[in-house]
This record gives C-alpha cells, sequence and structure tokens, in this order.
C-alpha cells in the first residue's frame, strides 16, 4: 500500500526495512530533517556519539561483530569529514559500512555554500560507492543498493549523501526488496582446483596462511576441517586471528613484522603457501623479493583484483573461501605433515617478551582471558600494545579479536568497541588501547556513559607513543622525537565520566582489577601501568625479509651526534 | 614483460563515474600514457580509453579494478598492437596569400580536410595515429598554426588475423 513519506522518513524506513536496528551518529543542519523523522521509528536506536569518527568506527566494529551492515550517520561539512578515518579504516579491513550524509540543499550546491564539502569526491577512494542522491525518486532505491553493494562480494563501506531538501521532499512511497546482488559470486573453475590438490597432494612442508576472508566468509570450520585433513599448519594473520582456534594443535601463530621467529621461519622454508583470504599485506611479507623463496603460492581469495598484486602466484582459485576449501578437502587423500612439524618444532624458540617487573602485557591478557574464561570480545588499539595482545591473548572462539590492520587508525577501539558491544550484548568487550590511542578517542566514555553501554578500558600506559618510540630506538638511534605522551590522572577521569576506574602499579593488582570491573555493571576503566621502554620482539625491520629478524634492542649508540 | 596495453571501459555517463575510474587509475600509481573520454554508441553510456604500460598481469588487474567501480559495466584489456589507434586533431592555421597553394599540398599529403575557410585562416581536420598527427603538425607549423586540439586516441580491436601491424598509414608518414 502506497503512502506519501518524506525523503527522512523514507530513509528511516528503508534502514528498517533492511534490518537495522542501531545506528551511531552526529545531527547538525543539513541532516536535521532524517533526525526530526527519527523519533517516529522507534525500532531504530540511535547513538550519539561525542565525534563522527567515533561513529564510523562503531558502525565498523558493529559491522565486524555481527557480520551486517554497520550504519553511521552525519551532517555535511565538518560531519561528514569527520568520518573519513574511519571509512577508510573499514575500506581496508572490508568492513560493511553504510554512511548516511546530509548535504546542503541542491539549490545551494557548488557555491560553496555553509558547511558544503565534497564529501563524494573526498571518500571515492575509500568507500566501494559514494553516491549523490540527486532527487527523492532514487532515493529508496538508492539506500536499498547502499546495504547490497556494501555487504555483496567483497564487503566494503559505502557512503550515501543526501540533500537536505530531497530530505523535505515527499514522495509515495511502496515497501520493496532491495535491489538484486549486482555480480554472482565466481566458483573457482576446476582445472585450477585440481591443479592446487595436486601441489597440495605433493607439498613437503606446505602451510596455509589464513586471513579475514575466513571470518567474513564464514569458511572457519571448512578452513579446520581441510587443516585436519591434511595436517598443515595454520598460520593466522592479524585479521585472520580468532578464525581459527589457538589452542588447535595445528596453529601455529602469527607472521609477518612482528610474527615469532619460528613461524616467519617455516614461511621462508616451505614449499607451498595455501594463502586464504588474505591479500599479502607488506606487514606479513617484509620485502617480497625475499619473500618465501622456496615456496609455490595457491591463492584462494575472492577478489581477483589480489591475485599476483604483491606476490606471484602459482594457481589462483577465485571464489569464497569455504566451498573452495571442501572441495579440496574431497579432492585429497587424508595426509599428515609430521616431519615438517618436527622441523617447525624444533624452530621454536622460548617466549621473548622479558618485561622489566610483574605488569607483564602476558599477565594482564592472561587475567583478562581467565576472567571471564574466554568469554569476552577483545577490541585492540594501535601499536606495541596492539602487538602484545594478537601475539599473547590465547583466542579461541571465533571472531573475538577486531583491530584496526589495514589503516592501523590510533583511536579504533575505544568507539569500535561500542559497536561491538551492540552487536553482542551479552558478553564482555574489552577495548584495549594505549595511552596515546587512548587519548585520541576517549570522549567516547561519554557516549558509554549516556547510553548505557558497559564496555570496558585497558589502557596500557607506557608513557610513550611506544610503537613507535620502539622505532626510534632500532632505526633513529634513540632519539625520541614527540613520543613521550603526558596523560591525565585516568582514575580521576573516570570519575569525571560517572564510571569506575582502577589503576594498576603491582602484578597483584592485576586480576582484582579486571574481576572489579567485570563485576560493574557499567562502563569500567582500568589503567595498567606497565614498563615504559618495552619493546615488541621479534621484529622484522620495515623493507627487510622475513629473515632479517631483530631479537634483542640495539647496543645505545655512543653519545656524540 | 612491460609493454602498451589498451584498456577500454564501458561506463555510465556520469561524472562520478569517470571520476572514480580517472580516480583509479592515478591511485595505482599505473604508468599511465594516455586517457580519452567520449561517448558510447549504447544510450546513456560513455567510454573510456587509457593507454598505460604494464605487463600482461598488471593491465588485467586494472581492468578488474574497473568493474569494481559501480556505474561500469565492462572493462576490456587488449595490447595495443592489437588494436587500430586513431585521434583526431582540429588545426587552425594563419592563412598567408604567398604559401597558400604550398600549405595545401602538405594538408594534401596529410589527407587532412580543410573546414573553414576565412580571411585570417583556416581550419582542417586531420586524423590517424598519434605519431601521424604529430608529424603533421610538425609538417605546417612554418605556415603559423593558432591553435591545435587534439581529442586523444580512441582505440578498437583489430579483427583476427589482420595483417596490418602497422597499418599503412604510420608506415607512410613522412
Ligand atoms: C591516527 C594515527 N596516528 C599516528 C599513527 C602512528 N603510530 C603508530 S603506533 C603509534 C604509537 C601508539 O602509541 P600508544 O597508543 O601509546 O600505544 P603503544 O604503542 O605505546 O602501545 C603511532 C603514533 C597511527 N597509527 N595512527
Amino acid at each position: 500500500m502506497a503512502e506519501i513519506l518524506t525523503g527522512a522518513q523514507l530513509m528511516c524506513r528503508v534502514l528498517l526495512e533492511e534490518g537495522v536496528d542501531v545506528m551511531f551518529g552526529y545531527p547538525g543542519g543539513a541532516i536535521m530533517p532524517f533526525y526530526h523523522a527519527l523519533p517516529e521509528f522507534p525500532g531504530l536506536r540511535h547513538i550519539l556519539v561525542r565525534h563522527e569518527q567515533a561513529a564510523a568506527h562503531a558502525a565498523d566494529g558493529y559491522a565486524r561483530a555481527s557480520g551486517r551492515a554497520g550504519v553511521c550517520v552525519a551532517t555535511s561539512g565538518p560531519g561528514a569529514t569527520n568520518l573519513v578515518t574511519g571509512l577508510a579504516c573499514a575500506y581496508m579491513d572490508n568492513s560493511p559500512v553504510v554512511a548516511i550524509t546530509g548535504q546542503v540543499s541542491r539549490p545551494m550546491m557548488g557555491r560553496d555554500a555553509f558547511q558544503e564539502t565534497d564529501i563524494i569526491g573526498v571518500t571515492l577512494p575509500i568507500t566501494k560507492w559514494s553516491v549523490l542522491v540527486e532527487d527523492i525518486s532514487t532515493l529508496a532505491d538508492t539506500m536499498r543498493r547502499a546495504f547490497a553493494v556494501a555487504l555483496e562480494g567483497r564487503p566494503g563501506p559505502v557512503l550515501v549523501d543526501v540533500p537536505k531538501d530531497v530530505q523535505n521532499q515527499r514522495i509515495e512511497y511502496t515497501p520493496r526488496a532491495a535491489a538484486p546482488v549486482r555480480r554472482a559470486t565466481p566458483v573457482a573453475d576446476a582445472a585450477a582446483l585440481d591443479a592446487a590438490a595436486g601441489l597440495i597432494a605433493r607439498a613437503e612442508r606446505p602451510l596455509i596462511l589464513a586471513g579475514h576472508g575466513i571470518i567474513l566468509g564464514n569458511a572457519s570450520e571448512d578452513l579446520r576441517i581441510f587443516a585436519e585433513h591434511t595436517g598443515i599448519p595454520v598460520i593466522t594473520t592479524l585479521l585472520g586471528i580468532s578464525a581459527f582456534p589457538e589452542d588447535h594443535p595445528l596453529h601455529l601463530g602469527m607472521p609477518g613484522m612482528h610474527g615469532e621467529v619460528h613461524v616467519n621461519r617455516a614461511i621462508q622454508h616451505a614449499d607451498l603457501l595455501i594463502a586464504v583470504g588474505m591479500r599479502f599485506d607488506d606487514r606479513v611479507t617484509g620485502n617480497t623479493a625475499g619473500f618465501a623463496r622456496n615456496a609455490k603460492i595457491v591463492h584462494i581469495e575472492l577478489d581477483p583484483t589480489e591475485i599476483g598484486k604483491n606476490v606471484p602466484v602459482e594457481v589462483p582459485l577465485v571464489g569464497d573461501a569455504g566451498p573452495i576449501l571442501s572441495a579440496l578437502t574431497r579432492a585429497l587423500a587424508p595426509r599428515s605433515c609430521t616431519s615438517w612439524w618436527e622441523e617447525i618444532d624444533a624452530s621454536r624458540r622460548p617466549q621473548y617478551e622479558q618485561f622489566k617487573g610483574d605488569i607483564a602485557p602476558e599477565a594482564i591478557l592472561r587475567a583478562l582471558h581467565d576472567a571471564s574464561g574466554g568469554r569476552c570480545s577483545i577490541v585492540a588499539d594501535v601499536g606495541q600494545h596492539q602487538m602484545w595482545v594478537a601475539k599473547l591473548f590465547p583466542y579461541r572462539r571465533l571472531n573475538t579479536h577486531f583491530s584496526s590492520g589495514g589503516l592501523g587508525a590510533m583511536g579504533f577501539a575505544v568507539p569500535a568497541a561500542i559497536g561491538v558491544h551492540l552487536a553482542r550484548p551479552d558478553e564482555p568487550v574489552w577495548a584495549i588501547s594505549g595511552d596515546g590511542g587512548f587519548q585520541m578517542n576517549m570522549q567516547e566514555m561519554a557516549t558509554m556513559v549516556q547510553e548505557g553501554l558497559p564496555i570496558k578500558l585497558a589502557i596500557f600506559n607506557n608513557g610513550y607513543l611506544g610503537m613507535v618510540r620502539q622505532w626510534q630506538q632500532f632505526f633513529h638511534g634513540r632519539r625520541y622525537s614527540a613520543t613521550p605522551i603526558w596523560s591525565p590522572d585516568y582514575v580521576k577521569l573516570a570519575e569525571a565520566y560517572g564510571i569506575a576506574g582502577y589503576r594498576v602499579e603491582q602484578g597483584v593488582q592485576i586480576a582484582g582489577a579486571v574481576e572489579a570491573a567485570l563485576r560493574d555493571p557499567g562502563p569500567a576503566l582500568i589503567e595498567f601501568v606497565i614498563e615504559q621502554e618495552a619493546n615488541v620482539y621479534p621484529m622484522i625491520p620495515p623493507g627487510a625479509s622475513l629473515s632479517e629478524v631483530i631479537e634483542t634492542a640495539p647496543a645505545p649508540e655512543p653519545a656524540s651526534a | 614483460m612491460s609493454h602498451l596495453h589498451c584498456i577500454t571501459v564501458v561506463l555510465d555517463d556520469k561524472l562520478v563515474t569517470l571520476n572514480a575510474a580517472v580516480g583509479l587509475l592515478r591511485r595505482r600509481n599505473l604508468p599511465v600514457r594516455s586517457v580519452t573520454f567520449g561517448p558510447h554508441v549504447a544510450e546513456g553510456r560513455s567510454r573510456l580509453f587509457a593507454m598505460i604500460e604494464a605487463d600482461e598481469g598488471a593491465a588485467q588487474r586494472v581492468a578488474l579494478l574497473f568493474e569494481k567501480l559501480i556505474g561500469v559495466d565492462e572493462a576490456r584489456v587488449v595490447p595495443a598492437a592489437d588494436t587500430v589507434a586513431r585521434e583526431l586533431a582540429l588545426i587552425r592555421i594563419r592563412a598567408q596569400a604567398e604559401s597558400y597553394g604550398e600549405l595545401l599540398d602538405v594538408l594534401g599529403l596529410y589527407h587532412a580536410n580543410v573546414l573553414e575557410e576565412g580571411p585570417d585562416g583556416l581550419v582542417v581536420e586531420l586524423t590517424g595515429p598519434d605519431t601521424f598527427v604529430l608529424s603533421c603538425l610538425r609538417a605546417v607549423e612554418r605556415f603559423g598554426i593558432v591553435d591545435v586540439a587534439r581529442s586523444g586516441a580512441v582505440a578498437i580491436e583489430r579483427p583476427a588475423e589482420s595483417p596490418r601491424a602497422p597499418t599503412s598509414t604510420e608506415a607512410s608518414v613522412p
């Protein structure tokens, strides 16, 4: 039955039809008609953030945790430009975010009107689609298509820019299903599957490199079956963490710049890499010229533009990871990799992290894990703590680790945790940040309080922009330029926001603080005062190959220059 | 092996799609020799021609990247050697009574048509491969060129097994 709606009402209706129940946003002039209509739609919960960047990261976190599109809303001009970092992050990490921005009214466009920004032009390179709605007659279909585009194939963000006068126009509205998905998923070709199966059957030192695509493609079960069928060690990239249980005997660890030595060594000695849903980021490969020189590569990937982009591929298998992995399982006789495993195990070393003092990241992460029996989601920010979280938290449950991988956007964790919490209200969500990244979006504590979101915040306070300081120590002769960073009194800050705050300065306080924070029904903050100049080991220097590993700090240079 | 490829892209006629397509070429940091854009035969569609210097795999990847853009219908890669490429040039030349006949002789060599004639000059039209156009421009330079409008190259795939490579016009550049 047709009815007359304003553009703004129509936008809300389409959001509901697309299954949206929560969105993250911030009002302003050009999006006011939308906000005027919003209270008529109680099924749409709106989370008022404190900065639009947080709205985009929260929508991203929601999308990653739920597998559904995350929605963020902002006004034109500064509201829209504030979304940019969050959209770039979602783009790099393939997160289906739909951003809705107000735009100045059409008669004002192109005249540098107040708060007019060409947000389409700004976001073209960091979205799957950026679209200006030029008339109300196309508004509903554009909105529906935005969701389809964000979710189809390899997911990613979409931006819909709606001029204020279009939001106020009226039109006869008939509910309709979303526009059909543009391109069907390619099906890997049979000859390539045979070729891959042959390589796998013959390989003596094969490895699986599992990436984010396993999680996005719901392929973790197929991966486990394939791995168990073949006995091949499974390496998980930063965004592949929690795609494969870490207590599984076939799990090997994380590769790349901060990967364990035995993991990178295995890559360098492998004769076959089976890469699944990962894109050979330079943080994984190091210098590609020296990457896995002895290995042929089978690349299972949904997006054909990734094939051969960074490393040459022997057999590309373009399509959904799950069906391809199960087809390979069917095509292969069961095998094992006993002598290869022996070789890898013989190259294992003791843990590198030799923290001074007893608030070692390892102890903190073990406490976070144990306090909830592992039933929690972890959202890491960017820096040293991100690597410790990746390496030391024992992930056993699918899709419980979230991090800004491709963009490496500091400030991600706190707002993204808001989105993760809203997707998973029944389990604890920890946002783990450094003292630098926390201060980039700590204003979102107010959002948590206003909206009653019991997110748990952990700050690894080392008094430095730690990861940059580490590079300065290793590669810039210890010149700590602009890396010492002052922090407020976080316990008092928590108090100012009306939430529980704890400072942990001794190892014995860790478990108590974690348990108290979890018991608290609201948001809670723990500041862990960690060793100031601890480093993340091992490390492959930027631009070096995976074989050129740093395992200790360089000797301090003579204080001459 | 890196060599010249012609990528032809059929896209809708919205400027934002052109913007996205050109942005893609820029962002992927590709050695682009030329980009030409014009209408396509299908209603509401445009066609973009990009000449890029790349190996086969990279060129194919660019085409796939184009096809990921919303608004792009298809993108095809053809090695430049397998295409016939032409551009149009409009040239305005100052008229000089004393050398007029000589000018017409030169233009005749290039099969250039005189489109407009007036007391202060003439406008001629010329088509050919870019080398041919450049050669003609050099040849008429001494008569006094007022302005030149070049279309950039459009290209189309040769029929299969065509023996004409390079074309006779290319071979006959004076
Ligand atoms: C938005 C942004 N700005 C700058 C950087 C560069 N950067 C990478 S890690 C890092 C230091 C992070 O310091 P902190 O948040 O204290 O974490 P730590 O490394 O000490 O654990 C910086 C500045 C970045 N990744 N993101």
